[in-house]
Formats: C-alpha cells, structure tokens, sequence
C-alpha cells in the first residue's frame, strides 16, 4: 500500500515538474547573473534575475518639524461635554455646558474656539474616527443654534486615540466618549 | 506569468484525475484539507566556498523556519542527516537518495553559497527522493541583507511546486503602536516571520490605518502631525511623502483599486463620512457611496468592481457590499450589534471583517453575498480585531486586545492554527498584509 502511494506521488510529482519548468521557461529567459557550470545548466536550468533590493531606509525625521503636541491633552476651561455609547446626541448636561461655551463667545467675539470629538476604546478606529468628527459636528451645530457664528468654530476627531481616562470600564469609557473645547 | 500558473494548475486536475483521490495528498498538499498529510522534506547544511561558515547552517534554518510556518511539511532533523552535502553535487554528482529516503525524506532540499566580492551567489536546488529527480532550482545573487529575502523567495518556490500556490515569504504587515513611552502612534513593519520590525514614521504624532499599494511599493496612512488628520503615500523604500486627500475634516484611507490608480477612504465632511475614491495621480475625486450615516472603511474587491464598507445607517455598524457605479447595496454582516473594518481575500470568495459575538469582538469571514458566515478568531479573555488576509488567502493576520495589552496574531483562514506574530509593543493594531512579492 505504501509503496503504491510513493509510486504514484512520484509519477505526479514528475508531471509537475515539467509542468512548472514549462510555465515559467518564457519568463526564465531573462538573463541571470550566475555562473554558467556547464553540468548544473544541464541540472538546473531554471535561472531567475537577482531579487529586487529588500533594503529600507530607516525611520526618517518627520520631513515638517510639527511643533503640534496633539498627543498631549490640552487644558480646557469648558467642562466636555458627553455622549451615549455610539450616539452623538448632545444630551441634557451637555447642552447645558455649550450654553456656558456660547455665552463666552458671544461676550469674546474674537476669540477662535476648536472643538474635539473622542470615543472610548470599543470598536475600530476608522468607524470611531468618523463617529468623533458627528460627535464633534454636532456640538459645533448646536452652538450655532445658540448665535455663535460658525466662523468662529473648528472640529476635529481624534477617534479613540486620545482617552482622557486610560481605564478599560464603563467609568473610563463614559469620560472618553467626550467633546472637548480649546480656545485657540 | 499568471497566466502560466493558471495552466498548470488546470494541468494538474488533469493528472490527479487519473488517480483514486487517496494518492492526492502525497504528492500534491491539499492546501484546503484540514489536518492533511505533511511532506517529510529534508533541508541538508549549505555548501560555502568561500564564504562565511555559519552560513552552513544559517540557510537552512530560514528556510526550516518558512516551511514549518505553513504547516504543510515536517521537517527531517538535521541530526539524522547522513550525507555531506559538497559543491560535486552541484555539478554532476547525484545524491545519495536511497540514504534520504530511509531517513524519512520524501524532498530534499540542497544550496550552495559563494561570496563574490560584496556579493552572495546562491544555488537552491529540491529533489524528489524517491525518483531522484530535481523538482525545481534557482540561481540567485544579491548582497548579504538581501539572504532572509533570497531564501524566502526559494521557500515560495518549494511551496509552489507542491501546492500549486505560491507562498508568502518575504510578505510583510504594516502596523501601528505606540513608541516607548510616547502617547502618539507610529507606522511599523515585520516580516510576516515576525523577523525584521522596523519603525517608517517617527514624528510622535498618530499615524493610523497604513495600507499597501498593490505594487508593495507605497503605504497610505492618516497622519496628525500637523495637528489635523491628512492622509499621504509614503515610499517605503525612500520614505517619499506626498499628500494624497485634500478635502474634508477625517480622512481615512480603506484601500487601493488593483490596478494602483484609486485609492478608497472614507471622508468626514460636516460631520458625515461617505466613501470616496481619489486618484494618487492628479487627485480627482469621485464620491463612491453617500448615506445620512456613517460610511467608512472601504476594501475594494480583487477585481475591482465592488467595494465592502460599513455603514451604520441602519442603526449600528454593519459591512455591507457595493458594485462600483450600480446603485443598490447589499447588507452582508447579519450580526444583530456591531461590524466593522471589512477585507476582502485575495480570490474575491470571501470577507473578514470584525463582528460581535457574546459581547465580544471576534473575526469572521463571509460569503460576497452574505451567505455562509464562519467565526474565525475569537478569544474568552479579549478582543480579536481589525483582520487582514495574507496574498494567498491562507491566513489572516488581525489584533489581539486585552486591557490594555494587545498583539498581532497570524491565524490559517479555518480558524485552526494561529501565532502569535507581534507583542510587547503599546497599542499594537490596524494591521495590513503586503501583497506577494
């Protein structure tokens, strides 16, 4: 029985042998840079040309030194404002504290105000990033309503790269799914 | 070149029809069997003349190394290696393969190293023990950090002239974490070995969602160091950087249409991010999928003509399935919570994507058509995430989550062999698989 599987393996390993050598004989024309012993042409004539380089540079500087320490939390003089797990309603508590933001802004016309949009941890970070910038947006839409003018107001999501709190419980999530406020 | 394996792929049903399918898995590894037999294949100590010794025995263990990664072959121990391999048999001198094969060897694997001047001049040669023929051979030259990338390449070969499927040695994964103790995230690479990691960007800003152009040349990523998210294609050989998107508040890119031109992201615009695609040369831009909800995360299909993304205009995320131009969109995630972060395989049959289960995130993969859902990766203590197929669609490589501790895993495409490929550094995620090389 054994020796029937070996028989047979070898037969089909033959037939794919020439198989591959006859697939790949238009490509192998291609000129190699090894050298020609005559006895192992004969064995071996599958050449191939020398392996694209694999060398990477290392990790170059940034090529713009950024000067922006977006890592770093930013103090606010605002209260965030908070959100339902994948929601971007602005609920009760926070309409409150975007009344106390629109009141400054209307009292300091000139003053620029950035608002981040964050999640917590669940989920992926493409999807949090988009749910950070409704979250965001929403916020900027309800201050708008209250008479600040839009051109006042920026956004920006920070997904879920940028917890507040490093926790990984409902108490931690509940801080980080947050719209933060910078006066810039 | 496809084209050629396409033959003899067809080729090959053509011979195996002549036998009882009991001699299938001898010969050919039926990549698709689970649990099949394993090839005993011999790997003997490398000739140098001249050169560096350890190579002897350095060749062979990158090569031991590749092939018990696929799980198709067992590997004869060098201890039991009876002959000594010399430069004779490399012009003329047969093996001794009765010896081969009474240790067990059904393949054999031969090389020859010589150092010309600042470069290596490599001979890899397999045998069928049992006839004593040569199954396939190779002559390559490069430097000597160009070795682990040559004898990958032969690995593939070997890999090939079994299963008919070329393997993915030399295949690498792009990441991202955090470095040392900065809070930011940066752009990372391993060889798919595990060997080789190196860090691409390093401005302490987050660079998130790296993507492979299909050329392996270029990644896309989103990148805050100038304090908004922008997205830009970065040589990875020269570190060339160009910003690619130029509209709209969070950008972040899915991936590249397979002829190179299109690269899929979604786009915040006002709060609502829809699916667009941009050409990396010229930068036109084109709306692919618009919605009141959320639209983000686009894989397009292998043959460019339909695109995965979610959406969560139903209520929660889920994946859903597009052709390009045709209105109408298919829900494909029947999962009733949450499903994110789609990728298609490489033979367009199926999607991975993340899905929820038990109140945990696990990785599944479906059918186009949303038939036929199979859990691939789960874990009772954590999250499995973020998936993304290896060129040959044998393996998915995603994220491992656990408080704060993550990992990159490599687990087969049925669920049933997985390790673990990257840990110990911060907030390991967002893997992306290169395509073949």
């Amino acid at each position: 029985m054994k020796g029937t599987f070996y028989w047979k393996w070898a037969v089909l390993v033959l037939s794919v042998a020439a198989l591959v050598s006859v697939g790949c004989a238009k490509k192998q024309t291609v000129k190699s840079e090894g050298a020609p012993a005559a006895a192992a042409v004969t064995e071996a004539p599958v050449k191939e040309i020398p392996p694209a380089p694999v060398a990477v540079a290392p990790a170059t500087p940034p090529p713009a030194a950024p000067g922006v320490a977006v890592t770093e939390e930013k103090f606010s003089q605002f209260d965030d404002v908070r959100f339902d797990f994948d929601k971007s309603e602005v609920k009760e508590d926070g309409r409150k504290t975007c009344q106390v933001v629109a009141d400054y802004l209307k009292k300091n016309p000139k003053a620029k105000l950035q608002i981040e949009g964050h999640c917590d941890e669940r989920g992926t970070a493409e999807y949090n990033l988009a749910l950070g910038d409704r979250r965001a947006t929403a916020v900027m839409t309800y201050l708008v309503s209250l008479g600040v003018p839009k051109a006042a107001l920026s956004t920006v999501s920070f997904g879920k790269e940028k917890p507040l709190d490093p926790g990984h419980d409902e108490g931690a999530w509940a801080k980080n799914r947050r719209a933060h406020f910078i006066l810039k | 070149m496809k084209r050629s394996i396409g033959a003899a792929a067809g080729a090959f049903l053509l011979a195996l029809s002549l036998f009882p399918s009991p001699a299938f898995p001898i010969l050919y590894i039926d990549i698709n069997a689970p649990g099949g037999k394993r090839m005993p294949i011999a790997v003997a100590d490398v000739v140098v003349d001249p050169g560096d010794p350890s190579l002897s025995r350095g060749i062979p263990k990158i090569l031991s190394d590749d092939l018990v990664l696929t799980d198709l072959f067992d590997l004869v121990p060098p201890t039991a290696h009876m002959e000594t391999v010399t430069a004779a048999h490399f012009s003329g001198k047969p093996l001794s393969f009765p010896g081969w094969k009474m240790i067990g060897a059904e393949a054999v694997v031969i090389g020859n190293v010589s150092a010309r001047g600042d470069l290596l001049a490599i001979e890899m040669r397999l045998y069928d023990a049992t006839q004593g023929t040569l199954l396939v051979g190779k002559r390559y030259t490069g430097t000597p950090t160009q070795l682990r990338s040559i004898v990958h390449r032969f690995a593939n070969e070997i890999v090939y002239t079994f299963t008919g499927v070329r393997g993915v040695f030399g295949t690498e994964i792009a990441f991202t974490a955090r470095s040392g103790k900065s809070k930011g995230k940066e752009l990372y690479i391993v060889g798919m070995d595990g060997q080789d990691l190196r860090k691409v960007t390093d401005n302490r800003s987050f660079n998130l969602f790296p993507r492979w152009s299909p050329d392996g040349q270029w990644l896309a990523y989103t990148s805050y160091r100038t304090g908004a998210p922008n997205v830009y294609l970065r040589n990875v050989s020269t570190g060339a950087e160009k910003e690619v998107i130029r509209f709209g508040g969070s950008k972040a890119p899915g991936g590249f249409s397979p002829d190179g031109v299109w690269l899929y992201a979604g786009v915040s615009e006002a709060g609502d991010s829809d699916i667009y695609r941009v050409r990396v040369v010229g930068g036109a831009v084109e709306k692919v999928v618009e919605g009141w909800g959320l639209e983000v995360s686009p894989s397009p299909s292998p043959d460019g003509r339909r695109i995965a993304f979610v959406s969560d205009r139903g209520g929660s995320p889920q994946v859903y399935v597009k052709t390009i131009g045709v209105a109408g969109e298919t829900r494909i995630s029947n999962g009733t919570g949450y499903a994110t972060s789609p990728s298609w395989s490489p033979a367009g049959d199926r999607i991975a994507y993340t899905a929820r289960s038990g109140g945990r995130f696990v990785v599944a993969t479906v059918a186009p058509d949303g038939s036929d859902t199979r859990e691939v990766a789960s874990a009772t203590d954590g999250e499995c995430e973020d998936p993304s197929f290896s060129p040959d669609g044998r393996s998915l490589v995603y994220t491992y989550r656990k408080r704060g501790y993550s990992a990159l895993r490599i687990i087969s495409s049925d669920g049933r062999r997985q390790r673990t490929l990257v840990s110990g550094l911060g907030d390991a995620g967002s893997p992306a698989w290169s395509p073949g090389r």
